[in-house]
């Protein structure tokens, strides 16, 4: 999945800029030379004001970004200069732990100029940070290629210290190019500002975009344009939470030539065409392709039956050289040469991910279909919205497949994904398909919950001293499949069973596993498999006269999912699910069931349902354990804003109470009586 | 059809003359020769093997010391790639790689050369302001394969601060030869002690001395098993010059006195102070009555200054010499020998004398007496002398300074009177000059790190709780809880507490989290209020089931495999809870677990249960003496845990009366 590269734009720009005669700008420093007063209520301050609890809190952070044109004896180039200023306020020891050490790390085409530092004290003391305790260090260099860093530490930091620190960044040969600036940090935020100016360049206009926040703005002529948000929380990962960039606060700036990206069918359509224009020789059909799509189809009677052929096809006669499971070395790779069109990667039977998309897009344009390169969005990243009219937002790509009056969309790029799904990343959304005079938008469908299921089995047997002992087979399908798929596939054998033992020991520790299969780990189609054999002793507790079972032996040492109160962003779950759950466990002999009660079921409108039952086998002796869960529907993305958590949570809280359901066995009288005490 | 055979004999040919071409181009004779010789089939669970490790030090008459490196590995497995890498470190101040060259024979033969143009160079300690060690990389993993075989040849220059090396014999891989050869102008010697295996003697020819080891077994990753410099084969190499030769950067060392002088040489006028300092010291000090008070308020004001690490000139000592402690105390930050040079120099001024003490961290059984090395040491503490007034666990007798009171003043949660496990009873040297010497650091019994727990719980008939926990602990187990306290946010903690909780109790609501940290007397409380319901089962309406070990220990031992290659470390600690359950009215107790009675040489446990007046209290205890148990014993050690994880378990049943 190709991410949008803005470096053939940067150098189409800096021509443009070059060519138009422009003036260059002069590269100029911060005004403020000197540092901001320091207000006697700043310094005064006992508690953060944000955030209660908070080590440390941001006063203020600015961040003056200018494009501009540096002209040396050569040459006019572009850079952005920007000049960082953070005062922060440290309330406590762990603020001053976090705080007093800054890297400032940059790149080989990057300067880091002008760095200043101090340390106010609590009694208004103020301690400069000297020069030589400026470290300038190279973390990596290879290749030509250098990362340092400028480190310092903060001299005498102590909690109701002010630190304040600023630098100057100049990027070289570059401007902002779909630059994102953060309103948020790992600390508080009271006050940030973004100075923007921009470069004037004809023919391209400077576009910014907010996201996730309320951002104020405003203008100065000497300024230029200002951005700020106040008051901005620290940003703390949760469990189950969206993307990232889903919740964070920031700004998106960037030029384009696009005349109007207010008006989003327009902006859409241009650039549907021009994903049209782009892909239209890659899909042309040549007598070879031809051949290939016949001989793929072959005897296929349905339009999907034909389409589910002609991937399987492209799965198994390209090999993805750049999947981490292909076999391949760097160096195999080094070798590989550029697919100029399908009929190079039918010829040469390896190519990239989008080589082997192109290639099945220009097979079933052989077979008769309408087939288009189709964009769609990342929800692992942000969840696409179309108001949003920004191509970096539909940063995959997918073959979309006219069939009768619907498009199917088909991601031959990936090597586990089922004909009729796409990654979960991609599904629930909006996908753009490319057409050279009205692209459209269609939605890429949602895999339901019966799509991803986690099928388990157990035949069991259980002693008298609560051991358990059996042969477990587990298969997952769907999403679960190309999970596990993606986790295993790089793995030798033993290492895959290694996975698995940690797995299951993980939930029982004193479990033994032995004849382990994993079986279609590399397999496009066939669901995930784990057999093997478990003994677990001291499964079931054993009292003088009874023995405690917990029938739900899959969900046996599983915690809770949620254990937090409060809950400050959605819960996200990547897809629907289905839990299915076969247990048979024989009794000891001597034991019969004391108790013959189940959980019962519980279902939450369409988001979740869960049902169990408990049984015995017709001559009693075995407890047959059938549960089921599902979670989430085909009908929406499960997101869940805030406000839901705590009825997210009552459900996972109810079903780990029904999983953790146990039977009690009594030992009968007769047994009772023959059985030593221990 | 003679044909065939002909053709394929030539295909055979072109094929091995190519294998035979690009192998013989440019892969040195020792690759090629490791590369050929058979190995033994191995487990599957072991990645790679090493075919060939030597390491060949040339020693100069002007104390340059050039090293040449040659190693090669096979990988057997996906997860081996891994280890087909090369790295040197080097110091920037006075060290240098003059050469890195790696080749890559693939299963097929062909060879792929690294050089320049694919080494990366790469700070060592990236997390530091400034640290002059780094290291050259070659990363061939990306092109290996299970069945290649990875070399790399290297050429280091250095000039040494002492006259002391090492070697390990071999990693965590399988290792066919591995060979330490030191090359010696003529007329000087070496001498070498062999750890963690039967003393290696070597091959000596003239001034060169060769140590060897072959066909070492792979080593197994267990849990609390020693560290694994405890368990590989290891050399410690001493040498010297001729008598009466004195060459620049040699420093033999006679002895750990000899030790000790030349470490006090480095650091003693680094511990001047200034008056910023002096006025401080006596600042901290002023309402301190005793000398203990004394100390503890110098201890926690320098625990107090924060762990920066900047290493300078460490080919010079700079690894071993503290920034001057009027720096560190005006900058406040420093790492751990700043932070006790400092402390040294405060204590002075209030007339307490004190000494830096060099240990090894993390390892108690790392440093060892027959090896007179500071190589030996990766950290400093001091040693307080104290007077007989001032009382404490972990104050050691030295034959010449009389009572130490040894402190570790980078920790931030261990205060004066305790020290961390990982440096109880471990070897650590006392710098005091002529007077200094290797002394055993104390060991704090179980009972000085105990923790105390108090449930008073309350269950309903529909088997909902609420309850209290009362937590009091001390020593480490107090060192742990506080070190969760303060390093984490107050959210965070919140957090991980209702999460701790959670675990035990099913959607426990906590009302209540509140910590009480008393570090100076090394004890950290923590009182939770809690409630959940249907924490018991009902059944059928008749049977009320429940567990009364509500919350699980904190750091509990679990060792699931089934056999074990290595011992089984344990430290010292103690564990008591008692919880009260008030039954719910109209119940009365059906079933109670069996009472367990646990001992063992490494530790004792038990848990008892008793109804009186509708109550049912549940007590555990649990010491564990600081052992280290043989792999023989394994499966005891093993049952001693699973039976007290069974006993954890275990439900009380009440049924309707």
């Amino acid at each position: 999945m190709s991410k949008l590269s803005a470096s053939a734009l940067t150098f189409g720009l800096l021509v443009a800029c070059l060519l138009s005669g422009l003036a260059p700008a002069p590269a100029r420093a911060s005004d403020d030379k000197d540092w901001r007063p320091v207000d006697p209520a700043e310094l005064a301050l006992k508690a953060p004001v944000v955030e209660r609890d908070a080590d440390a809190e941001v006063l203020f952070w600015e961040a003056r970004v200018a494009d501009e044109l540096q002209e040396n004896i050569e040459s006019i180039y572009p850079r952005t200069v920007i000049n960082h200023y953070l005062r922060i306020k440290v309330f406590t020891d762990r603020g001053r732990e976090a705080q007093s050490k800054i890297d400032i790390p940059f790149t080989t085409s990057v300067d880091i100029k002008d760095i200043a530092a101090r340390t106010i004290k609590p009694d208004g003391g103020i301690v400069e940070l000297a020069k030589k305790d400026i470290f300038e260090r190279t973390i990596i260099r290879a290749g030509g290629v250098k990362v340092k860093a400028k480190s310092f530490a903060m001299p005498a930091v102590e909690p109701g210290a002010i630190i304040e620190y600023r630098w100057r960044e100049v990027r070289n040969y570059n401007l902002s190019f779909f630059e994102r600036l953060d309103f948020q940090r790992d600390i508080p935020v009271q006050s940030v500002t973004y100075y923007v100016k921009p470069l004037i360049i004809p023919g391209l206009g400077f576009r910014m975009q907010y996201f996730n926040g309320r951002v104020e703005q405003a203008a100065d002529k000497k300024a230029g344009l200002s951005f700020s948000m106040r008051n901005v929380p620290a940003f703390h990962e949760e469990p189950n939470m969206p993307p990232e960039y889903q919740v964070r606060p920031y700004m998106l700036i960037f030029y384009t030539a696009d005349e109007e990206v207010s008006n989003a069918d327009g902006y859409w359509a241009g650039f549907g065409k021009r994903i049209f224009d782009d892909n239209k020789a890659s899909l042309k059909v040549k007598d070879d392709v031809r051949a290939a799509a016949a001989e793929a189809v072959g005897d296929a009677q349905t339009p999907d039956e034909k389409l589910a052929r002609i991937l399987a096809y492209c799965r198994a006669k390209i090999k993805n050289y750049l999947d981490d499971a292909s076999g391949l070395t760097d160096a195999d790779r080094e070798k590989m040469k550029e697919n100029k069109s399908p009929s190079d990667t039918l010829k040469r039977g390896a190519g990239t991910g989008r080589d082997i998309a192109l290639l099945f897009g220009a097979m079933a344009t052989a077979a008769g279909f309408d087939a288009r390169v189709a964009r769609v969005g990342d929800r692992s990243q942000a969840f696409f919205d179309k108001r949003q009219t920004n191509s970096y937002f539909l940063s995959s790509y997918d073959i979309a497949v006219k069939v009768g009056d619907q498009w199917r969309l088909i991601d031959p790029a990936s090597a586990y994904v089922p004909y009729g799904m796409l990654l979960w990343r991609e599904e629930g959304q909006e996908a753009l398909v490319s057409d050279p005079k009205a692209p459209f938008f269609v939605r890429a469908p949602l895999s339901g919950p019966d799509k991803s299921v986690e099928r388990r089995t157990a035949r069991l047997r259980l002693s008298d001293d609560g051991t358990l002992e059996g042969d477990v087979r587990i298969e997952y399908t769907g999403h679960l499949a190309m999970d596990k798929k993606e986790l295993n596939d790089d793995d030798s054998p033993a290492q895959r069973e290694e996975n698995l033992k940690e797995l299951v020991k993980a939930q029982m520790s004193t479990a033994e596993l032995t004849d382990i299969k994993v079986e279609n780990v590399t397999d496009p189609v066939k669901p995930f498999v784990y057999a093997f054999h478990v003994r677990v002793p001291g499964y079931a507790q054993r009292t003088g006269k009874r023995l405690f079972l917990q029938p739900g032996f899959f969900k046996h040492g599983v915690g809770a999912l949620f254990s937090a109160t409060d809950r400050r962003f959605g819960v996200y779950f990547h897809y629907p699910w289905t839990e299915a759950d076969d247990i048979q466990i024989a009794l000891p002999a001597g034991f019969s069931l004391d108790n013959a009660d189940q959980p019962g079921p519980f279902a939450a409108a369409d988001v979740s349902k869960y049902d169990v039952e408990i049984g015995l086998s017709a001559d009693n002796r075995t407890l047959v354990y059938k549960r089921q869960f599902v979670f989430g529907s085909a009908t929406d993305v499960s997101y869940f804003r805030p406000e839901y958590y705590v009825g997210i949570k009552m459900i996972f809280d109810e079903m780990y109470k029904r999983d953790n359901h146990t039977i009690t066995l009594k030992q009968d009288a007769a047994s009772a009586a023959a059985t030593p005490k221990q | 059809m003679f044909y065939r055979p002909l053709m394929l004999c030539g295909l055979f040919l072109a094929l091995a003359c190519g294998a035979a071409r690009a192998a013989g181009d440019d892969v040195p004779g020792w690759l090629q020769q490791a590369a050929a010789a058979g190995a033994p089939a191995y487990d599957k669970t072991v990645k790679a093997v090493v075919l060939h490790h030597e390491q060949h030090v040339a020693v100069g008459a002007d104390g340059r010391v050039v090293t040449t490196t040659t190693y090669a590995v096979r990988v057997l497995t996906r997860e081996g790639r891994e280890y087909a890498r090369a790295a040197e470190t080097y110091l920037t101040d006075g060290g240098k790689v003059r050469e890195l060259k790696a080749w890559l024979i693939r299963p097929a033969g062909q060879v792929r050369r690294y050089g320049k143009d694919e080494t990366a160079d790469v700070a060592a300690s990236p997390d530091d302001i400034y640290n002059e060690l780094r290291v050259r990389l070659i990363l061939a993993q990306d092109d290996a394969e299970p069945g290649a075989v990875f070399g790399y040849q290297s050429i280091t220059e250095d000039r040494s601060w002492n006259s002391q090396t090492g070697w390990l014999f071999q990693d965590e891989l399988p290792t066919r030869v591995s060979r330490f050869t030191l090359q010696l102008p003529a007329g000087w010697r070496a001498r070498g002690i062999t750890f963690n295996h039967a003393p290696v003697e070597p091959a000596v020819s003239g001034a060169s001395y060769a140590w060897e080891l072959r066909d070492l077994p792979a080593v197994a990753a267990e849990p609390s098993s020693p560290a694994w410099t405890n368990i590989v084969p290891r050399l410690a190499v001493s040498y010297f010059p001729p008598e009466g030769v004195s060459v620049a950067g040699v420093r033999p060392f006679a002895d750990w006195t000899d030790v000790s002088r030349w470490v006090t040489e480095l650091a003693d006028p680094q511990a001047d102070s200034n008056d910023a300092l002096a006025t401080k010291a006596m600042q901290l000090t002023q309402g301190a009555k005793t000398e203990l008070e004394k100390i503890q308020a110098v201890a926690r004001f320098v625990q107090g200054i924060q762990y920066i690490s900047i290493d300078l000139s460490v080919g010079h000592g700079g690894g071993i010499r503290p920034h001057a402690a009027t720096e560190v105390f005006a900058k406040a930050y420093g790492d751990c020998k700043d932070k006790a040079n400092l402390m040294r120099a405060l204590l002075r001024v209030v007339g307490i004398q004190s000494y830096l003490v060099a240990i090894y961290s993390g390892d108690p059984n790392y440093v060892r007496e027959e090896w007179a090395s500071p190589g030996q040491f990766n950290h400093c503490i001091i040693a307080v002398r104290v007077g007989a007034e001032t009382q404490a666990p972990t104050i050691v007798r030295h034959p010449k300074l009389g009572r130490l009171l040894v402190f570790d003043a980078t920790d931030p949660d261990t205060p004066v009177g305790d020290l961390p496990h990982h440096e109880q009873g471990s070897l650590a040297l006392i710098v005091a000059g002529a007077d200094g010497a290797l002394l055993r650091m104390p060991t704090t019994p179980p009972e000085a790190n105990q923790l105390e727990r108090q449930a008073e719980v309350t269950l309903a008939a529909d088997g909902a709780i609420s309850a209290t926990l009362r937590e009091r602990a001390r020593g480490q187990a107090a060192a742990g809880y506080r070190g969760e306290f303060k390093h984490l946010s107050r959210p965070e903690y919140q957090q991980t507490i209702q999460a701790w909780v959670a675990s035990g109790v099913n959607g426990a609501r906590v009302t209540k989290v509140e910590p009480a940290d008393e570090h100076d007397e090394g004890r950290f409380a923590l009182d939770i209020e809690f409630s959940a319901e249907r924490y018991g089962q009902l059944m059928q309406d008749r049977l009320l089931v429940f567990k009364p070990a509500l919350v699980s220990r904190r750091e509990a031992l679990v060792l699931t495999a089934a056999a074990r290659q290595h011992p089984v470390v344990l430290s010292p600690l103690a564990y008591t809870e008692t919880v009260t359950v008030k039954l719910p009215a109209g119940f009365e107790v059906d079933e109670l677990p069996d009472a367990v009675k646990l001992d063992a040489p490494f530790g004792s446990y038990a848990a008892t249960y008793v109804v009186k007046d509708g109550q049912l209290q549940f007590t555990r205890t649990l010491v564990q003496r600081a052992a280290t148990v043989p792999p023989d014993q394994y499966q005891s050690v093993r049952g001693f845990f699973e039976r007290i994880r069974a006993a954890e378990q275990a439900p009380v049943v009440l049924a309707r009366k």
